[in-house]
């Protein structure tokens, strides 16, 4: 909620459509909602916004009373249309000399400072992230590789499969799985950086122990 | 008439009692009091009970003000009751429009007799009326639902509805 920024022509006319249709800011009495709203306006609206123009001489004959108007001062973002955003400069500044205005009382250091104090908070966080390791893809492959025969050494084999290296590599556990006729597949595990080392290239040097392999596929494939 | 006399007595907290009655054709309220004719006429009864209820300021407080408010208490008896037609209608909406457009009130900043016998008297009109007419009388529109909202005046009316439709909003 809010009308924008009161202190430019377009939060003017948005609280003049506002106020089209209703006497007071909010409800059917005036109370401290017009005064929140009043006091953030510089100067009265201009003719062409008469409605505001309206508000704004109804509630300054209530300038004696203002104190002992129903209802509690909010922020300005607290009253308005729904779906317009509060973005009157320093908000709610009272121009009462009794407050005490507990963020300093000049607008253009107020927002000086704020400024600053964004500008650091992203120098922090840009720095913490630059810090951080990339998370990097990673996927656990689970490989079938297939003898010739009964015969063949299974050792051996797991042998050359776990001689292939490559960046981004890391070999797992492995087993012996029969498939019948005496025939056992070795079910071996790995560890892949999904950028560096892709099934392909697996497959190509796995099968280029063509002594041993007859073929190899991929059982399992799961991303981390 | 005699009826909307009734609920001001109520508004005003006075006490119940008063006997109403209505003379002519034009059905104009009397009060009968216990000695004498009684008094005739919307606009006096009115003042009488506002003055029996010690709210006075309900008349105006300045001599602006009370100038103000006698001029819309006539309004309302010669030309709301007075014209009926459908162009008397219009020619008092735009009236009322027009002088609403920089007022809360029909005297300004102060609610009176003047805001409460106008909203009586328009309120058949004002249920009446269709949703564009509603937004072409804008600030009709404004005030009368400022009005009945305010404490004690609607009462048993039927309130109406009032509902900015963005799609016949004006540029202004």
């Amino acid at each position: 909620m809010g009308f924008g920024d009161l202190k430019s022509a377009a939060g003017l006319r948005v609280l003049n459509d506002f106020l089209a249709d209703r006497s007071y800011i909010e409800g059917y009495v005036p109370s401290q909602a017009d005064i929140a709203v009043f006091e953030a306006i510089a100067a009265p609206p201009p003719a062409d916004l008469f409605h505001a123009l309206r508000w704004y001489n109804h509630i300054k004959s209530y300038e004696k009373q203002k104190a002992s108007l129903p209802g509690v001062k909010k922020a300005l973002g607290k009253y308005g249309p729904a779906d317009v955003e509060d973005t009157t400069g320093a908000a709610a500044d009272s121009k009462d000399d009794d407050d005490i205005d507990l963020f300093g009382s000049d607008d253009e250091e107020e927002s000086e400072e704020a400024k600053k104090l964004r500008e650091e908070r992203l120098a922090q966080y840009e720095s913490k992230k630059s810090k951080k390791p990339a998370v990097v893809a990673k996927s656990s492959i689970l490989l079938d590789v297939k003898p010739w025969d009964d015969e063949t050494d299974m050792a051996k084999l797991e042998e050359c499969v776990r001689s292939i290296q490559a960046d981004g590599l890391v070999w797992g556990s492995s087993k012996l799985v029969p498939v019948g006729y005496g025939i056992k597949k070795l079910q071996i595990q790995c560890v892949v950086e999904d950028d560096k080392v892709g099934t392909d290239m697996l497959e190509e040097r796995i099968t280029a122990f063509e002594d041993y392999v007859q073929s190899m596929d991929v059982a399992a494939f799961n991303k981390i | 008439g005699a009826e909307e006399l009734v609920l001001l007595e109520k508004l005003l907290g006075l006490p119940k009692g008063n006997k109403y009655g209505v003379q002519g054709e034009r059905k104009v309220p009397v009060l009968q009091t216990n000695n004498g004719p009684g008094l005739t006429g919307l606009m006096t009864i009115a003042a009488h009970l506002v003055k029996q209820a010690k709210k006075d300021q309900l008349l105006g407080s300045t001599a602006e003000e009370k100038a103000v408010v006698q001029q819309w208490l006539e309004y309302r008896v010669t030309r709301v009751d007075g014209g009926s037609s459908k162009e008397d209608t219009r020619i008092i909406l735009k009236d009322l429009n027009v002088h609403l457009e920089d007022k809360v009130y029909l005297a300004g900043n102060v609610f009176t007799l003047a805001d409460i016998l106008m909203y009586y008297g328009l309120h058949h009109v004002m249920v009446d009326l269709t949703v564009q007419e509603k937004e072409k009388y804008l600030n009709v529109s404004r005030w009368f639902n400022h009005i009945q909202h305010y404490p004690g005046v609607r009462q048993h009316l039927s309130n109406v509805i009032f509902m900015k439709n963005r799609l016949y909003t004006n540029a202004h």
